[in-house]
């Protein structure tokens, strides 16, 4: 008996914070999401009332433009994003990982470092790289006759891209090659028994044994990019392109503690939710699909 | 046997759990403290709370802790609005916890009133003292009869400007009609500068603009809203400004004081800035710019205001607030007492006064960086007193801001131009005031 209560007496501290701190604030979002207020007089001082709303506010959020845009934002640059980030990050990590690489642990540690920069940091710094004026970078393409305005409305997604690109990219690579790492050594005799060339090798061994590492990273940064605030939000101030509900957290963000509706930021949250559980599905689904199928 | 907690059974308990909790749980609502009876004043002492993120404001407030022993004002920083102040403030409310006193935009004082989040003033007698303050400040805190806070700080709209590029290099002189400006704007573009730049998706600007013009937005009926974006004051404007961005001879990749527009300006790039008159504030951390700039009244239509309102903020007593009276008492200290006024100028470095009478002592001397001019008696002053007072900020002008400044971004790059978006948005703005659970109706 009290070996069966002592797991629950042990887990108590981390259910209680986490039920606290997780779990309600999640229902009482789907709660919010749900309802709606109707208020009487100019500013509502005649009273106000919550009722229940159905679905109205995810059809509401669904509906407005700015929303979608704002998903549609976030598609392409995650679709541009991701590719970019996975592509570096792999090809990092198997140059790294060929035998005959130059300090492989410096340029480890090199390429990982931009990780330990927190994002809101990273943003400022690469931000003063973006301003025309005060950016080297600017200057440099001004002399060879190259006018690029990063911070102008259809530069600077590609302009927060790269911020992302240049934060994760190591991390994502650290990931794959503790993935390589454990590749067994048989393999890569028996490959140069065979003769394989160091391209053959990535092809046709590391390359399919990494499978779940890239899958890993994948995911992360699907969720990642469903995450986008930070480096927005902080641009805005720089940049004219960003605006109030420039991706979806933004315009959670947004409706919640500036247009004063929460009912339509807690179900803008939840579709925001449901989206990265849907899309990691998807994910894991193809990549299991593919596994078969070989 | 005794039942086992298993895993269906504690599913099925947190689904039952989760239910429960959907019905149970709806947004925050503070209650309807403008319903209940007065709060009758504290005898005894009594320690205020004020929330706010001008810098050093408890020095202001020692001041007055100093001049009597009832009332302790005590004062604690926030975050500047948007960037989560506001969000501190409302949670706490939520809450039903928070300061007596908060920091408030004046264009945001509605829209925290529809959040239940204000005591309405008039309630504890602030129309008695109505006269002390500036009409043009006072207008910005009231909604048909009722006023939602005390202003603390306003912006009358000037022109600043690199009076030694301007007026020196160019030979040109600040516009002092709008007419001017174009021509002045074009001058300017042509010798590779830009006379100001917009941060299109700012509608700040825009709407001080259109309220100078003598347009009002948002009007009061009984209990219902009337939306009038698109009479002729203000569809002058959009058609100005339609112009000018086709033209395009001004800059609209960065707004004002923005890191960009600080390096533009210094370089003599970017000739000036139509904005609040705490704006000389900033102007001053331009590089190496003092002495170089000058302070000019806003460009003029042939009718309509001599200047319009740019930012400023009020002093709310919250909704949750157990002292409202003493909370006014200080506020009408600090706000209407010369001595609270110099205050606030020297320690926490507010806009424009919102005093009636006083714009405060330092304010009376020429300023050594804008040349030696007396710009505050000679420009600002003149621009405080000629303001559009039929003005109402609506209870959404974060989310009118958000829309306008969208719509400038359209126009900026010619699909959609400012003639067409102020149409299109007052309907918009109508249904989200409609969703809102207000009564709102188009102008006819």
């Amino acid at each position: 008996m009290r070996s069966r209560s002592a797991p629950w007496v042990l887990l108590a501290p981390f259910l209680v914070v986490f039920i606290g701190t997780m779990i309600v604030p999640i229902v009482m979002a789907i709660g919010y999401s749900f309802s709606s207020v109707e208020r009487s007089g100019l500013l509502g001082e005649g009273g106000l009332t919550n009722s229940f709303a159905g679905f109205e506010n995810y059809v509401k959020a669904l509906s407005n433009a700015n929303f979608v845009e704002s998903i549609g934002r976030m598609v392409l640059f995650g679709i541009v994003q991701v590719t970019v980030m996975i592509v570096a990050a792999t090809v990092l990590a198997l140059l790294l990982e060929t035998a005959n690489a130059k300090w492989p642990g410096f340029f480890r540690a090199t390429y990982f470092l931009p990780y330990g920069i927190p994002g809101v940091i990273a943003t400022i710094l690469w931000s003063f790289l973006y301003i025309p004026g005060l950016s080297p970078i600017v200057d440099v393409l001004g002399w060879v006759g190259l006018e690029i305005d990063f911070l102008g409305p259809n530069m600077v997604l590609w302009s927060i891209a790269n911020i992302v690109t240049w934060t994760y990219t190591g991390y994502n690579m650290l990931i794959i090659i503790a993935q390589l790492k454990a590749i067994p050594g048989e393999l890569y005799e028996a490959a140069k028994i065979d003769g394989a060339s160091g391209f053959k090798v990535a092809m046709a061994i590391q390359l399919p044994l990494i499978r779940p590492a890239l899958m890993l990273t994948i995911i992360f940064s699907i969720i990642g990019t469903l995450q986008l605030f930070a480096e927005p939000r902080l641009m805005q101030t720089m940049s004219a392109g960003i605006t109030s509900e420039y991706t979806p957290n933004m315009s959670a963000y947004a409706f919640a503690f500036q247009y004063n509706d929460v009912g339509m930021a807690a179900a803008q949250a939840v579709i925001i939710a449901v989206s990265a559980f849907l899309l990691s599905a998807v994910a894991l689904g193809i990549s299991s699909w593919t596994e078969k199928r070989r | 046997m005794k039942p086992r907690l298993t895993r269906r059974t504690a599913l099925a308990g947190s689904g039952a759990a989760m239910v429960g909790g959907l019905a149970a749980c709806a947004p925050p609502n503070p209650g309807n403290v403008n319903a209940e009876a007065v709060i009758p004043p504290t005898d005894g002492p009594v320690t205020l709370s004020y929330w706010a993120w001008l810098k050093d404001l408890q020095k202001v407030a020692d001041i007055f802790n100093q001049k009597q022993d009832r009332i302790r004002v005590e004062t604690t920083w926030i975050p500047g609005g948007n960037s989560g102040g506001y969000a501190k403030i409302l949670s706490a409310v939520a809450a039903d916890g928070g300061p007596d006193i908060a920091q408030v935009e004046l264009r945001q004082v509605p829209e925290f009133a529809l959040a239940g989040a204000l005591t309405e003033l008039n309630r504890y007698d602030f129309a008695a003292q109505a006269d002390a303050y500036d009409p043009g400040a006072l207008s910005q805190v009231k909604v048909g009869e009722d006023y939602w806070a005390v202003p603390q700080d306003t912006g009358p709209v000037a022109t600043f400007y690199n009076r030694e590029v301007l007026e020196g290099e160019l030979g040109l002189r600040p516009p002092a009609t709008w007419q001017e400006f174009r021509e002045t704007a074009g001058t300017v573009s042509e010798a590779g500068k830009n006379l100001i730049t917009l941060d299109p998706s700012d509608g700040s600007y825009l709407i001080s603009w259109i309220m100078q013009s003598g347009a009002v937005w948002f009007r009061t009926e009984g209990d219902g809203w009337i939306v009038d974006m698109t009479g002729d004051a203000s569809m002058r404007v959009a058609e100005f400004w339609d112009e000018i961005l086709a033209a395009k001879i001004i800059g609209t990749g960065y707004g004002a004081f923005s890191t960009p527009w600080m390096a533009a300006a210094g370089e003599g790039d970017v000739l000036a800035s139509i904005g609040g008159s705490w704006a000389d504030a900033l102007v001053q951390s331009v590089p190496d710019a003092e002495g170089k700039w000058a302070v000019a009244p806003m460009p003029t239509w042939p009718d309509g205001y001599a200047s319009g309102a740019h930012g400023g903020s009020a002093a709310a007593v919250l909704s949750t607030s157990k002292h409202p009276v003493e909370a006014l008492e200080f506020l009408t200290w600090m706000c209407t007492d010369p001595e609270g006024i110099d205050a606030m100028i020297e320690y926490s470095g507010i806009g424009w006064s919102p005093a009636k009478d006083y714009i405060g002592e330092t304010r009376q001397e020429p300023s050594e960086f804008f040349s030696g001019q007396n710009y505050n008696e000679e420009v600002i002053l003149p621009m405080a007193e000629d303001q559009n007072l039929d003005w109402t900020w609506a209870p959404l002008m974060q989310r009118a801001a958000a829309i306008v400044g969208d719509g400038m971004t359209t126009a900026v790059s010619g699909e959609v131009p400012l003639v067409d978006m102020l149409p299109q948005t007052q309907t918009k703005i109508v249904q989200i005031m409609r969703d809102m659970g207000l009564d709102a109706e188009e102008a006819r």
